[in-house]
């Protein structure tokens, strides 16, 4: 699903976090929103999400061409994954995962083994069949990044958006998480945002590069066209060249 | 050579950082040990010494009291509706404060606080000026029939006010340190607010909640100041038991007011237990909330 940003701007309290920011973002696209901290991309990824909701000017926020500004954060349909995993504590890996079904009425609740097929499935994509009854707080980070990725897709959404996905994980395991991230956005082309302050991370993943700081974006392009050309000192500066 | 004084510091007070000597160290804990047992612990065992002065069977004939065994029930009926009623009061309270931004929220925070400042007789008689004879709701309540001074509702009431506090208090810093991603989370995938409080806060903070509950429910029963006032000493009718010892104590009867009282101190004694339990059990919430920076 493509996703436009047009004229976005977010105060808190008296300090602006996004001025006039506008973005497309095509249809498969992975891309990486990469700035110093407190630049204003993560808050750029929750007003997308529609965790934050932006000031009321003339903004807007568009998935696939449909205004979604109104919306809530599931009619979005857009699965979220939080820094530090935000998982359910007292509930096991299976149930995380199944929560967005849990939550459904009724009448739009799929049945036991439909869940059952749906959340083995996702256990396998992320590697971690066997781990059903697990609680969260018995898995090493990097399996409780890859639970809260499995919840996020559990309702099959058609944007994912995760914000500093790799920030609290070792170098060996976020090396592996990366090429994880890149080959299941090879092969399921779900338009994917993430958050990063780490050149590398972005450069490695993303099929484009947005450059944000003081709440503006200073710089959109390929990893290979922003190295070669940046557009200001502050892109300069930021990526060290 | 400060070198060596360093090392030797080191070496021989491992765990003091304030820098206090022993002999101010000894002198602190032995006069809190002190007055712990002289103040705390000596009136706890002469509770229990008085109430069994006469024998067990006086012990027993007090408890065969009507009017006693009704203080009791009543005791009881109050801390059923009060307590509940400020669980979910506390709960909505430190739901708003910790979830929303608004204008006025931290003067709201410290108002929450207000009947721990307050005297409780104070607080009785606000609701006497009210809702009594001469207060301003008197006369409308008098032409409906309706008794809340010197009557259960207004025994009720000012048991509301006092113990107001004490859910709110236990869950705001348990609610703040915790955050709300998981709360996010669920919005992300679906979830409507009712679901939220039900599926995810309740259990994320249930041992905090216990806590406050426990020390509501013991403010509750143990309350004289506030009900004292509202509740016009009407034997058999508006006396709970912390009344019924004051007025069982006031007529000589001393092995039956410590009787009584030793009933309330037990109760003291078995809340201490289940709050220490729920406060060891809230840490450990805290603590499996915090994010962990391990691979």
């Amino acid at each position: 699903m493509s996703i436009a940003v047009k004229n976005i701007s977010k105060r808190f309290d008296s300090h602006p976090a996004l001025s006039d920011v506008s973005l497309d973002i095509q249809e498969g696209e992975l891309i990486a929103l990469l700035g110093p901290s407190g630049s204003g991309k993560t808050t750029l990824l929750r007003v997308i999400a529609g965790l934050e909701f932006p000031d009321a000017h003339d903004g807007r926020i568009l998935f696939h061409g449909r205004d979604v500004s109104g919306l809530s954060a599931y009619q979005r349909k857009a699965g979220f994954v939080f820094q530090h995993y935000a998982l359910f504590n007292h509930m096991n890996v299976f149930e995380n995962i199944a929560f967005s079904f849990r939550v459904l009425k009724r009448s739009q609740r799929p049945s036991e083994s439909v869940i059952q097929d749906r959340i083995d499935g996702l256990l396998r994509a992320v590697q971690l069949e066997g781990y059903e009854k697990r609680l969260p707080t018995q898995l090493s980070g990097g399996q409780r990044q890859r639970v809260a990725f499995a919840r996020a897709l559990a309702n099959k959404p058609e944007v994912l958006l995760l914000d500093e996905p790799f920030g609290a994980l070792d170098a060996k395991v976020r090396k592996d998480l990366r090429r994880w991230l890149r080959e299941f956005h090879d092969s399921t082309q779900l338009t994917t945002i993430f958050v990063t302050h780490d050149q590398d991370e972005a450069f490695e993943v993303a099929d484009r590069v947005v450059l944000i700081d003081k709440g503006g974006i200073q710089q959109t392009g390929t990893p290979a066209q922003v190295r070669e050309h940046p557009a200001n000192d502050f892109v300069a500066d930021f990526l060290g060249l | 050579m400060p070198g060596s004084t360093t090392l030797h510091l080191k070496l021989h007070r491992p765990l003091r950082a304030t820098g206090d000597r022993p002999a101010v160290r000894r002198f602190l804990i032995g006069s809190v040990l002190v007055f712990f047992i002289l103040f705390l612990l000596l009136p706890l065992v002469v509770v229990f010494q008085e109430a069994f002065s006469k024998g067990l069977a006086a012990f027993v004939e007090t408890f065969r009291d009507p009017y006693t065994q009704h203080s009791i029930v009543l005791t009881l009926v109050i801390a059923l509706i009060s307590v509940p009623l400020n669980t979910v009061l506390g709960i909505a309270a430190a739901w708003s404060v910790t979830r929303y931004r608004f204008r006025g929220r931290s003067l709201l925070i410290t108002l929450l606080d207000l009947p721990l400042w307050v005297s409780p007789v104070i607080a009785g008689l606000l609701y006497v000026l009210v809702f009594g004879a001469q207060g301003w709701l008197g006369p409308w309540l008098r032409e409906h029939e309706i008794r809340i001074i010197f009557a259960v509702p207004g025994m009720v009431l000012a048991t509301l006010f006092v113990t107001f506090p004490f859910v709110a208090r236990g869950l705001i810093p348990l609610m703040q340190a915790q955050g709300m991603k998981e709360e996010e989370a669920a919005l992300t995938l679906g979830a409507n607010g009712w679901q939220i409080l039900w599926r995810i806060t309740l259990p994320k903070i249930k041992w905090g909640l216990l806590y406050g509950v426990i020390l509501c429910n013991a403010r509750a029963m143990g309350e004289f100041g506030a009900v004292s006032v509202v509740s016009g000493h009407i034997r058999g009718k508006t006396n709970t038991m912390p009344l019924h010892i004051e007025i069982l104590y006031n007529e000589y009867q001393f092995a039956s007011a410590f009787a009584v009282a030793s009933v309330l101190a037990l109760l003291a004694i078995v809340t201490l237990i289940l709050k220490t339990r729920a406060e060891w059990r809230a840490e450990q919430e805290l603590r499996a909330s915090r994010p962990s920076i391990t691979p």
